[in-house]
C-alpha cells in the first residue's frame, strides 16, 4: 500500500484545512474521518479572539496559549487560505483576523465576527433607511417580528417592515433553512419575483434566513442581480447551509488536488517507531487496516468531539496515541457554576499542550513524536469557547502543522 | 469491536446534531421524506404502539449516507429497515416489492424451463413495451436486467483452474450470477493469477439486501442464519469467502450483525473479504502478483456508498493505479439506484434526481472507461449516460 505525504485524522473545520494547506504544497494526502465533521452544524464565520483588538490581544497571550505557538504568520497566512479557498468555490468570504464584522443572528441580535461570507457581511446594515424582515410560508425557526424587535435595540430610529412569502414550501415536512436552500438551487426566480414585489429601494436592507443554496453563491447572485435593496443572509439552527457552503469549498479543493477522504474510518491507535508515527489504524466492523504516511496531523476535534474523553473524573484520555492531556486538577476548578458570567470554564481548558510546531510534548515540555502534529479543539490550555477562538485557533493551527 | 453493535442499541446515542440530514441524498431530493434523523432514532424511540406508523419510512433509500455522516455511531439506515420489517407486520407487499425483493427466487424458477432466460428476457421487452411494468408497479422507464444465457454458478464448472493449495470460496451475489457472469469469470482470473483456486458453494442465498429494503426481514433471517452457518463452516476450513459485489459484502461484514445481533454473525463476518480488500491484504503480505501487463487506461471511478461505508480505503483505485490504469474518482455522491430503490415506480423519478450530478461528470466522457464495483450503480450509470461501466476486477483481469 501506498505511504502517503500527510494522514489527516478528522474531517471538521481543521481537519479539511490542513488536508487542503498540505494539498496545495503538492504532498499527497489522506483524511481519515468518523462523522461528517461540524462545518454542517456551524455558521460558516470564522472568530479569532474576542477582543477589542484581536490582533494586539492575541500577540499578549501568555506563550502557553496555542496561538503563542502557531505565531502571527500562519495566523495571517491562515485566514487567506480559507478566504481562497472558498473563492475558488464562488463563495466569497470578508474579513481579517482583526475584522469585527456584524452578522445578523436568527434571533435578531448581532454577532461580530472576523470571517464572514459576503452574504452575511451586515456591515453596511447601519446605513440602509429601511430594512425589511422576510419570513417564508412553511419555513421552521425563523420569525421576522421576533428579529424585528431585537433589531430594534441597535437600530432605534430606523423603519422596518416585515413581510411573509409564499414560495410554495408547504407540504411535505416541515422546511429547515437547508431544505430551503437545496429547494431554491436552480429555481431562484420565485423568490426574486417576490422580493421585488416589496418594492425596497437601493437604500434598504432586505433580511433573509440563508436559503441561497448550499453551494457557493450563485443562488444569492442570481437574485441580487434583480433586487435593488442589499440581501443579507442570517444565521440559523442547524443544518446550516453556510457552514455546509464552506465544508463543500473545502471538499471541492480537496478533490480537484487528489486528496483520499475515507468516511466511517474510525482511527484507533497509531503505529509507533520510537519518536516516529509510521501509520495509523482504522477499525472498521471486523478488521483492521493500516493507513501509512510520513506525517500525521490529530484533527479529532478535543473534549467535544471524542478525541478526548473523559470516563473517569480527572482522568482524561486522547484516545488515538493516548497523548497526555492537560486539564485543570480538582473538582473545584473543574467548572464555573455561573454559566453565562464572564469568565472561562476550567474543563474548557483541558487539552494537548505542544511545542512551537505543535507536537504533543509532555509535563516536562519533552516532544513525544517528531512528525506528530496536533490541531484545533484537541490543543489545551485555553477555553475556546470563551475566548471564541475556535474557529480561528483550527485554521491557524491547521495552516501551521501542515507547513512546518 | 468496542462500539459496533445491534443496531437497536445505538439509537440512543442520537444527540440530535442533523448531521445525517446535512448528508441525506434523499432528503436532498424530495420533500416528503422526513429524514433520517426523525425517521430512524427518533421515531424508534418515540413510537409506542403498532399502530404509530410513520409514511414517509418509504422513502429511505439504505444508501447509508446518514451512518457515514453520523459522529456518534448510530446505524441510522438500520432502524429505518428495522422499522420497516414491522410496517409490513402489518400491512401487505405491493406485487412490485414481492418481485423485487425475490430476485434469486425468480432467477431460479426461469432457469428450470428450457430457453427460460431467453424467453424471459424477450418476455421482459414484450412486458416493458405493454407497460406491464409500470402496471406492477416498476419503473417503465428502465430495462429490468437481462439474464445471462448461462448462470455463472454453472460456467464455473467449465473454466479450467490451476489447482491450488489456497482456496477461496467465492460469494457470487444474485446479479453477478445471473446477470453479469463476466464478472466472477474476471474474478476466477484474477484469482487464479494470485494463486488461489476460486470455489464455489451452491448452498449458499442471496445475501438478503433486496429482502431487507423491502421489509421481508424474516426471509432475509433465513437467508442470513444459512449463509453464517456455511460461512462458518469455511472459516474452519481455514478458506475464506470473497466477493466482488459490495453491497453483499456489507451485508455478511456489517449489517446482519447490526439486524440481527447474532454473535456468531460477527464470528462469520471475519471470515469474509470484498474482493480487492482481500487483494490488498495480499499484497501487505507480499503475496500478491504485481507481474501485470500495464493497463495504459483512463478510469473514472464511481465509488458505491456501500464500499464507502466498509471503512477499507480505496483498494480497487491503489491496485488499478499500481497496474498502470490512472484512476479519477467520479466524487458526485450517491447514484440513487440503491439496490431496487430506483427500480420502483414511484421512486423512479427520486433515484434519477439524485444520480443527476454523477451522471452529468461521466458524459463529460473524459475517460476509456467508468468502473464501479457495485452491480446495481453499474446498471444506473449505463440507464442515465448510455455509458455501460464495468467492474474494477473486468479491468484488472487483463492486466493478468
Amino acid at each position: 500500500m501506498k505511504i502517503s505525504d500527510v494522514i489527516v485524522i478528522g474531517g471538521g473545520l481543521a481537519g479539511l484545512m490542513a488536508a487542503s494547506v498540505a494539498a496545495s504544497r503538492k504532498q499527497s494526502v489522506t483524511v481519515l474521518t468518523y462523522g461528517s465533521g461540524s462545518l454542517p452544524l456551524a455558521s460558516g464565520t470564522i472568530d479569532f479572539f474576542n477582543a477589542e483588538n484581536p490582533e494586539v490581544a492575541i500577540k499578549n497571550l501568555p506563550e502557553t496559549h496555542p496561538y503563542a505557538k502557531i505565531g502571527a504568520k500562519a495566523l495571517d497566512a491562515s485566514a487567506k487560505f480559507l478566504c481562497d479557498v472558498a473563492a475558488q468555490a464562488n463563495l466569497p468570504y470578508h474579513g481579517r483576523i482583526s475584522a469585527q464584522i456584524p452578522v445578523v443572528t436568527a434571533v435578531g441580535t448581532l454577532k461580530y465576527s472576523a470571517l464572514v461570507p459576503e452574504s452575511m457581511d451586515a456591515s453596511k446594515l447601519a446605513g440602509k433607511k429601511k430594512i425589511f424582515v422576510v419570513e417564508i410560508s412553511g419555513l421552521k425557526d425563523f420569525y421576522a417580528s421576533m428579529i424585528v424587535d431585537n433589531l430594534k435595540k441597535y437600530f432605534p430610529a430606523k423603519q422596518f417592515e416585515t413581510a411573509k412569502i409564499d414560495l410554495r414550501f408547504l407540504g411535505g415536512r416541515d422546511i429547515t433553512c437547508m431544505d430551503a436552500a437545496q429547494l431554491l438551487t436552480d429555481n431562484e426566480q420565485p423568490l426574486a419575483n417576490e422580493l421585488k414585489a416589496l418594492n425596497a429601494g437601493g437604500d434598504d436592507a432586505i433580511i433573509l434566513p440563508p436559503i441561497f443554496g448550499v453551494m457557493g453563491n450563485f443562488s444569492r447572485s442570481a437574485v441580487q442581480t434583480q433586487v435593488k435593496a442589499e440581501i443579507f443572509e442570517t444565521t440559523c439552527l442547524p443544518p446550516s447551509p453556510a457552514g455546509m457552503r464552506l465544508q463543500r469549498a473545502f471538499m471541492k479543493y480537496l478533490q480537484s488536488n487528489g486528496v483520499k477522504f475515507f468516511e466511517n474510518s474510525k482511527v484507533v491507535r497509531g503505529v509507533v517507531e520510537g519518536k516516529k508515527v509510521t501509520g495509523v489504524v482504522v477499525e472498521n466492523v471486523v478488521r483492521e487496516k493500516t493507513f501509512r504516511a510520513h506525517k500525521i496531523i490529530l484533527a479529532t476535534g478535543g473534549f467535544y468531539s471524542g478525541g478526548i474523553q473523559m470516563r473517569e473524573f480527572d482522568n482524561p484520555k486522547e484516545m488515538i496515541f493516548d497523548l497526555p492531556v492537560f486539564f485543570p486538577t480538582g473538582a473545584e476548578n473543574w467548572s464555573n457554576q455561573q454559566l453565562f458570567e464572564n469568565k472561562p470554564q476550567g474543563f474548557s481548558m483541558t487539552g494537548i499542550l505542544t511545542d512551537e510546531n505543535l507536537r504533543p510534548v509532555d509535563a516536562n515540555g519533552k516532544v513525544l513524536f517528531d512528525n506528530l502534529h496536533v490541531v484545533g479543539a484537541n490543543l489545551g490550555g485555553c477555553d475556546k469557547i470563551f475566548e471564541r477562538s475556535l474557529g480561528g485557533i483550527a485554521i491557524s493551527s491547521a495552516y501551521k502543522a501542515a507547513t512546518v | 469491536m468496542s462500539d459496533k453493535t445491534q443496531a437497536i442499541f445505538t439509537g440512543d446515542r442520537c444527540l440530535s446534531c442533523t448531521s445525517c440530514m446535512a448528508n441525506c441524498p434523499v432528503m436532498a431530493a424530495v420533500k416528503e421524506y422526513r429524514g433520517p434523523k426523525l425517521v430512524g432514532p427518533a421515531h424508534n424511540r418515540m413510537h409506542f404502539s403498532q399502530e404509530d406508523i410513520e409514511e414517509s419510512l418509504n422513502y429511505c433509500s439504505n444508501c447509508k449516507s446518514c451512518d457515514r455522516a453520523c459522529p456518534s455511531g448510530v446505524a441510522v439506515s438500520t432502524l429505518n429497515m428495522l422499522q420497516r420489517a414491522e410496517y409490513y407486520k402489518k400491512h401487505e407487499h405491493l406485487r412490485s416489492e414481492d418481485m423485487l425483493a425475490h430476485g434469486e427466487r425468480m432467477a431460479k424458477m426461469i432457469r428450470m424451463m428450457p430457453f427460460g432466460a431467453t424467453f424471459s428476457n424477450i418476455g421482459m421487452s414484450i412486458g416493458k413495451a405493454l407497460g406491464v411494468f409500470s402496471a406492477l408497479g416498476l419503473a417503465g422507464e428502465r430495462n429490468m436486467p437481462a439474464y445471462a444465457s448461462t448462470p455463472f454458478k454453472d460456467l464455473h464448472k467449465k473454466i479450467k483452474q490451476p489447482s491450488a493449495d489456497k482456496k477461496i470460496v467465492m460469494f457470487t451475489g444474485c446479479y453477478i450470477n445471473d446477470n453479469e457472469p463476466q464478472v466472477g469469470e474476471a474474478f476466477v482470473k484474477v484469482m487464479n493469477a494470485n494463486g488461489y483456486e476460486v470455489l464455489i458453494d451452491e448452498g449458499f442465498n442471496c445475501c438478503g439486501s433486496p429482502l431487507v429494503v423491502t421489509g421481508f426481514l424474516d426471509e432475509a433471517r433465513q437467508h442470513a442464519d444459512n449463509n453464517v452457518k456455511r460461512i462458518l463452516d469455511w472459516k474452519r476450513k481455514g478458506i475464506p469467502v470473497v466477493t466482488p459485489c459490495t453491497s453483499c459484502s456489507l451485508m455478511l461484514k456489517e449489517e446482519y450483525h447490526e439486524l440481527f445481533g447474532e454473535h456468531e454473525m460477527h464470528e462469520a463476518a471475519e471470515n469474509v473479504y470484498d474482493a480487492f480488500e482481500f487483494l490488498e491484504i495480499l499484497q501487505e503480505r507480499g503475496q500478491f502478483n504485481d507481474k501485470f501487463k500495464s493497463l495504459n487506461q483512463k478510469l473514472l471511478y464511481h465509488v458505491p456508498c456501500h464500499l464507502k461505508s466498509q471503512a477499507i480505503g480505496l483498494p480497487a483505485q491503489d491496485i488499478l493505479e499500481e497496474a498502470g490504469a490512472k484512476v479519477q474518482l467520479a466524487d458526485a455522491g450517491c447514484c440513487g439506484i440503491s439496490g431496487n430503490y430506483g427500480f420502483r415506480k414511484d421512486k423512479y423519478e427520486i433515484s434519477m434526481k439524485i444520480g443527476a450530478k454523477l451522471f452529468e461528470r461521466v458524459k463529460q466522457n473524459d475517460f476509456d472507461k467508468v468502473i464501479s464495483d457495485c452491480g446495481t450503480c453499474r446498471m444506473q450509470i449505463h440507464h442515465g449516460t448510455n455509458i455501460k461501466p464495468v467492474h474494477p476486477i473486468e479491468v484488472l483481469a487483463k492486466a493478468y
